[in-house]
């Protein structure tokens, strides 16, 4: 499952251009499920199962990732961009990016802080000052290479960090999709729908019509959420800790969640002796807040793996929690059919 | 000489002030194919080049060998590592940046970033002492590894820009350190105008200290201070800067010799050596410095290389300058 991650997290694919990680997933998945396209470019799978359920069942994750778009090009040949995704200027400056189809190399550039006044210094970044340096001598030399709208990537390496932890680029939500391409790789008990979803990133885009399109009666989103169980944070501000397993939140900024689902989903954790935690901020979001409010109502319960520094270009999860949030979502989404 | 392989492989190399020698050995191999005597003394690569004769004046050629980077101070009960900086940090980029530990063996790590749900109210950067680095390890695992002291640097691989241009972590001053290995590969069988001695002094980002015991040992009439200096970039500003890929940038300055100023500066000219001048208006925060004021006094310059986003993981110089630079030193110092 690690080796399957990485592929999919090393896969370029920002919101609103997420072909290259859909042509990976559609590899994996084609032998085992009918998929098709929408127009937003949502890839919906029906996976047929052992028993055909009364209700029907979505299950979720999205595919894009946080990154950054061209906006302008400069006469010194640098580019100017803005964020696609909430991305914080304090984990863009000072990063290697790649630019567009070709993928060229860049880096984020800033004053030196030799230059900087003490005041300076102390003060946050801002995107406003911050350009892309891909080595172009002038504005015409950049444009032989770049376009404006081209996609800007994170450059990251996926590395192991101790015995259990990963540290990647785009582990928000590629741990979904690869717990879902699992899942959909085994014969389910019951036909069951998976969406990997579009432009989550920018305002849950993907899931608002994919979630119409299907109108389920249940829907399981796969997510990954913001842990911040950092040196000198205690108590409810961790929100979550990596290696307590599975996040199921009962509330966000975007949802309250079915209680009925979120109750299951910790009787199963208890059953089956698996970690499982909530989140003790209502802090975040993710496309549950588009799903449960789309047609008539869609019950909808989310179960995510816990990622320090989310939007950035290390995200750091631990492997158990990954794993556990697979082993969980296999049963719920058996169970759940049986309410 | 593969210019670009070697910058990379001398920035990928480990060496943060006072732990250089990883990349003090790497330099000492690379450096004994032109000075078969290299030697380590006090943490500084030395070597003569040449024939010593003892009419000619004595020159050295400095670069220093180390780089900017952090220090273990603490390891906390639930495994997070306190650090402290070695030299002049950009903090406001600390943030969720790869880096390694270098203890018993290569620990790789993240510095923990506050999300933002915690910083609402903070706008201020944090402090080397609210800093920390995840490392994915309890601390029994890392009390095996690491100790209090390992040097961090940035975890960061070189890469290619368009052009002749790279990035990577460390070209301060791995790049000076090439720029003088392709001067001696291009002084290779040439008569010289001096007799010259190479130092690749240790612990420059923290005062130059390295250079003050090199400078006394060696004992120069001349010194060439090889290091990095800015080149023009948004945010900073361009009548302090030089530009990329337009050459070295000549230091002009009270504290360095004029003679020898102006001396680069027609060496460059008769050469068709593309050069570029940099006025300051007092000390120039590099090695020359101290080679100025050592023992009885030595006549230096600074010869400097533009880079940009200097002391960050993605400083950026045009390859065309570490060679134009080599080119420019060669040619000074040959009869």
């Amino acid at each position: 499952m690690k080796n399957l991650l990485k592929e999919l997290c090393l896969a370029d694919s920002i919101s609103g251009d997420e072909i290259e990680i859909r042509n990976i997933i559609i590899e994996k998945i084609k032998d085992f499920c009918e998929y098709r396209i929408d127009p937003l470019g949502n890839l919906i799978c029906f996976r047929k199962g052992k028993k055909t359920p009364d209700k029907k069942l979505m299950i979720c994750a999205h595919m894009d990732e946080v990154g950054f778009i061209v906006t302008a090009i400069r006469p010194d040949g640098t580019l100017l961009f803005d964020m696609v995704g909430g991305v914080d200027p304090s984990v863009t400056i000072g990063r290697q990016v790649k630019v567009g189809k070709n993928r060229i190399y860049g880096v984020v550039g800033s004053t030196a802080v030799h230059n900087l006044s003490r005041e300076q210094r102390e003060k946050l970044p801002e995107m406003k000052n911050m350009y892309i340096d891909i080595g172009a001598e002038s504005k015409e030399d950049a444009e032989k290479y770049v376009n404006l709208g081209d996609c800007i990537y994170f450059e990251s390496e996926f590395a192991e960090l101790g015995e259990n932890r990963i540290k990647s680029k785009a582990i928000d939500d590629r741990a979904g999709c690869a717990i879902m391409i699992n899942l959909i790789r085994e014969e389910p008990e019951y036909d069951t729908y998976f969406v990997f979803n579009v432009q989550e990133e920018i305002g849950l885009r993907g899931s608002r019509v994919s979630a119409f399109s299907l109108q389920p009666d249940f829907a399981i989103v796969l997510e990954s959420t913001t842990a911040s169980d950092i040196d000198g944070v205690c108590g409810a501000k961790k929100v979550c800790s990596l290696g307590s397993g599975s996040v199921v939140s009962f509330m966000d900024r975007s949802t309250v969640y079915d209680r009925q689902l979120y109750k299951l989903a910790f009787d199963i954790a208890k059953e089956e002796n698996l970690p499982c935690q909530t989140k003790t901020m209502i802090a975040g979001g993710n496309d549950a807040g588009a799903i449960h409010i789309t047609g008539k109502g869609i019950r909808t319960v989310a179960v995510s793996v816990p990622c320090r520094y989310l939007h950035s270009a290390s995200c750091v999860i631990e492997e158990s929690d990954f794993k556990n949030s697979y082993l969980l979502v296999k049963t719920l989404s058996k169970r759940i059919l049986e309410i | 000489m593969n210019i670009k392989g070697t910058l990379f492989k001398l920035s990928e190399t480990s060496g943060a002030s006072g732990d250089e020698t990883n990349v003090s050995e790497l330099a000492l191999g690379m450096l004994k194919q032109y000075c078969p005597d290299a030697r380590i003394t006090n943490g500084n690569v030395i070597g003569n080049f040449g024939k010593f004769k003892e009419e000619l004046p004595l020159l050295v050629l400095d670069a220093h060998i180390d780089q900017i980077g952090m220090i273990v101070t603490y390891i906390t009960d639930d495994g997070f590592v306190k650090i402290g900086n070695i030299g002049g940090i950009d903090r406001r980029l600390l943030p969720a940046q790869p880096v390694v530990i270098h203890g018993k063996k290569d620990v790789k790590g993240v510095i923990c970033s506050v999300p933002p749900h915690l910083t609402s109210n903070g706008k201020e950067v944090l402090s080397f002492d609210d800093t920390a680095i995840d490392t994915g390890m309890t601390k029994s695992e890392l009390d095996e590894i690491i100790s209090l002291g390992d040097t961090i640097t940035f975890d960061v691989k070189c890469h290619e820009l368009l052009n002749s241009r790279v990035t990577g972590g460390a070209f301060d001053d791995r790049s000076g350190i090439v720029s003088i290995l392709y001067a001696l590969e291009c002084l290779k069988d040439k008569k010289t105008a001096y007799n010259v001695t190479v130092i690749f002094s240790s612990q420059e980002e923290l005062g130059e200290r390295g250079a003050k015991i090199g400078a006394f040992e060696i004992n120069p009439d001349i010194a060439l201070a090889v290091d990095v200096s800015f080149a023009y970039a948004q945010g900073e500003d361009e009548n302090k800067c030089g530009y990329l890929g337009k050459g070295a940038m000549i230091g002009v300055s009270p504290s360095l010799s004029r003679k020898i100023s102006d001396k680069l500066i027609n060496t460059a000219k008769e050469n068709n050596i593309p050069y570029q001048i940099e006025v300051m208006n007092g000390l120039t925060s590099t090695n020359a410095d101290r080679y100025a004021v050592n023992r009885e006094g030595a006549e230096v310059c600074t010869v400097s290389i533009p880079l940009r986003n200097m002391h960050t993981p993605v400083e950026v110089i045009d390859l065309k300058d570490v060679e134009l630079t080599g080119k420019l030193i060669a040619e000074f110092i040959t009869e």
